[in-house]
């Protein structure tokens, strides 16, 4: 839309033009109809003034102003054929002038506010585009911040999950190492003290006295040995007894959330099979995570070497029902689609520092089992019928008498 | 001379270890004294008969290697036998090379330790009567004048009587003096054996 400044020398010329010509029109027409519309001349001239400001805006109004008056003058005011004016209509003539300028005026002033308008709009719509434009450049702004933040956060996960990793297995290492030290010492007691009992008989005059006491101390390591063991075994057990309501439905859907990243990345899919009428338990939430969190990372990890079949890791949660004695209590299994377990393998699963992979510990397994018993209930895996493997445990409903 | 019975050191923090390595030891009839800790070893009086050191490496405190690293700066000479729990490669390298006699892993089978306690035993008897000669002979040569040593030493460098003699300034008479107080002195029997003994004081460090 063009403003009045930028309107060209040719409009200009034109929108006079108009005037004259329309003043023009209005003098034919008047002159046609003179005698048979009686005293027209004003209603001819008024709608030329009013389209020439109309259309023409100021300059062409006015013209068409002074050329309406002038015309007037000179054709229908007597005496005829000039531009004078016999006084009785003096007041006649007035009135016109006044009604041609007013229209003008008012015409005028109508039109500025038009104008301003349309240029307030203006304004506002480059305002708009503009801030548009702004919003637009800050969306995608924060669009690409986002997919770096996304990107960050993928990044970040992995880091930190491998960092876990690392972690769990420095500390199992080092954890190792220490009862590996704390073990064998009482056993090299026993052995050196054994060996110096056999050595004490064999000699040529038996020293039944050196043999008895070398005896006593090699009993006396391997009580030290099995306190170790009995010490190691309640600090993996026993370490945190915080017990609480447990509702595992709830723990199973915060673990699949958890390693859904790093299921993706093995291609594979957690899938859920909650049972709604699982009751809550007792125990400590944050344990029964581990072996939740334990199995399934072990699924995952079981189902990396499948190709002619879809990943999967069902997460299942439902009640036992029956009229034994487990009636009623929570059983939670994890399938998956792996390539399953040899028998010989699963004779071995549950041994402590046993593993098929390269980079596991051997722990896990046999660490869950002893939470899982900790908590009253049974862990055990089993062959799935269509391949793949099932872990399982059971765990006492939260209103069982043993609670 | 009569050599003194041997002795086997046994330094290990663990009480029981420690009382089962000692009764091992001596119910094949040697001498057995026990240490806690490396640092009551180092305080330990020396004895001067054949010995030898079986030596934990996992000690609190100062370590096995480190003792043994101390016992060389001391120019204490002692074949150590050392007992790990866990014998990794780099560290028994690194004891070999400092000089262990032998490096054996916790739990330690009796015969095994017992073998080692006696060829360690008799490697220290050698080394030790070894060290006994060397210190007779150096009792001996330190008994001579300053004169007679630089005659001792020309002429186990092989220089005639005459040679000695422009060579120092002095009468070939005076030599052959210098020279029979060195052979009486360092009771040598022959030039031969004044050159052997001379050799053996050169190859053995001074204490």
């Amino acid at each position: 839309m063009k403003t009045t400044d930028g309107r060209s020398v040719a409009s200009t010329i034109g929108r006079y033009a108009l005037a004259i010509l329309l003043v023009a029109l209005a003098l034919f027409l008047s002159l046609q109809f003179q005698y048979s519309l009686g005293n027209p001349f004003w209603f001819f001239f008024s709608v030329a003034v009013i389209l020439s400001t109309w259309f023409g805006g100021s300059g062409p109004g006015w013209l068409a102003v002074i050329c309406s008056v002038l015309a007037v003058m000179y054709y229908f005011t007597p005496p005829m054929g000039t531009f004078a004016i016999s006084p009785s209509d003096v007041p006649y003539f007035v009135a016109f002038v006044a009604c041609e300028a007013g229209a003008t005026r008012l015409i005028l002033w109508r039109r500025r506010s038009e104008d301003a308008l349309r240029q307030a709009r203006n304004q506002l719509e480059v305002k708009v585009a503009e801030r548009t434009r702004a919003l637009e450049s800050a969306n995608a702004a924060i669009l690409r911040q986002m997919d770096e933040q996304r990107r960050t956060d993928e990044t970040l996960q992995a880091t930190r999950a491998e960092l876990a990793r690392a972690a769990r297995i420095t500390t199992i290492g080092e954890l190792t190492a220490s009862i590996a030290h704390e073990v064998n010492q009482p056993l090299a007691a026993v052995v050196a003290n054994a060996d110096a009992c056999v050595a004490w008989l064999d000699r040529e005059k038996p020293d039944l006295l050196e043999a008895r006491s070398a005896a006593e101390r090699a009993v006396n390591g391997a009580t030290r040995a099995s306190d170790v063991i009995a010490r190691i075994r309640s600090m993996i057990t026993k370490s945190t007894p915080r017990k609480s309501r447990v509702e595992i439905n709830r723990i199973i859907e915060q673990t699949a959330a958890l390693v859904e990243t790093q299921a993706a990345r093995n291609n594979a899919t957690i899938q859920l099979k909650l049972s709604p009428d699982v009751p809550f338990v007792v125990g400590d939430s944050i344990q029964l995570q581990q072996v939740i969190l334990n199995l399934v990372m072990n699924g995952i990890e079981a189902t990396a070497t499948v190709t002619d079949r879809p990943r999967t890791v069902t997460l299942v949660s439902e009640v036992e029902l029956g009229p034994s004695a487990h009636d009623g209590q929570v059983l939670v299994s994890v399938h998956d689609s792996g390539a399953g377990l040899s028998d010989e393998v699963k004779a071995r699963l549950f041994e402590p520092f046993f593993t098929t992979r390269t980079t596991g510990t051997g722990m896990g397994l046999s660490i869950s089992r002893s939470i899982i018993e900790a908590h009253g209930g049974r862990l055990w895996a089993e062959s799935n019928g269509s391949g793949g493997a099932i872990f399982q445990f059971t765990l006492p409903k939260g209103d069982d008498p043993r609670e | 001379m009569k050599e003194q019975e041997p002795i086997v050191f046994v330094v290990d923090d663990d009480r029981m270890i420690r009382e089962g390595l000692q009764s091992l030891i001596r119910s094949v009839g040697l001498r057995v004294e026990t240490f806690s800790s490396a640092q009551d070893f180092l305080l330990a009086k020396r004895i001067d008969a054949p010995a030898c050191l079986v030596l934990d490496v996992r000690m609190p405190g100062l370590s096995g290697l480190d003792l043994q690293l101390k016992l060389r700066d001391g120019d204490i000479q002692i074949p150590i036998i050392f007992i790990t729990g866990h014998g990794d490669i780099p560290m028994s390298v690194r004891a070999m090379k400092d000089g262990a006699h032998e490096f054996l892993t916790k739990p330690v089978r009796g015969q095994d330790l017992l073998d080692a306690v006696h060829k360690a035993i008799a490697t220290d008897r050698s080394l030790q009567q070894e060290r006994q000669e060397s210190k007779a002979i150096r009792e001996k040569f330190d008994s001579l004048t300053p004169r007679e040593k630089e005659v001792q030493e020309l002429v186990v460098a092989g220089l005639l009587n005459k040679q000695i003699a422009d060579q120092l300034g002095m009468s070939e008479l005076t030599v052959k003096t210098h020279r029979a107080h060195v052979m009486e002195k360092t009771e040598a029997d022959s030039l031969a054996h004044l050159v052997r003994m001379a050799e053996k004081l050169k190859n053995s460090p001074r204490k």
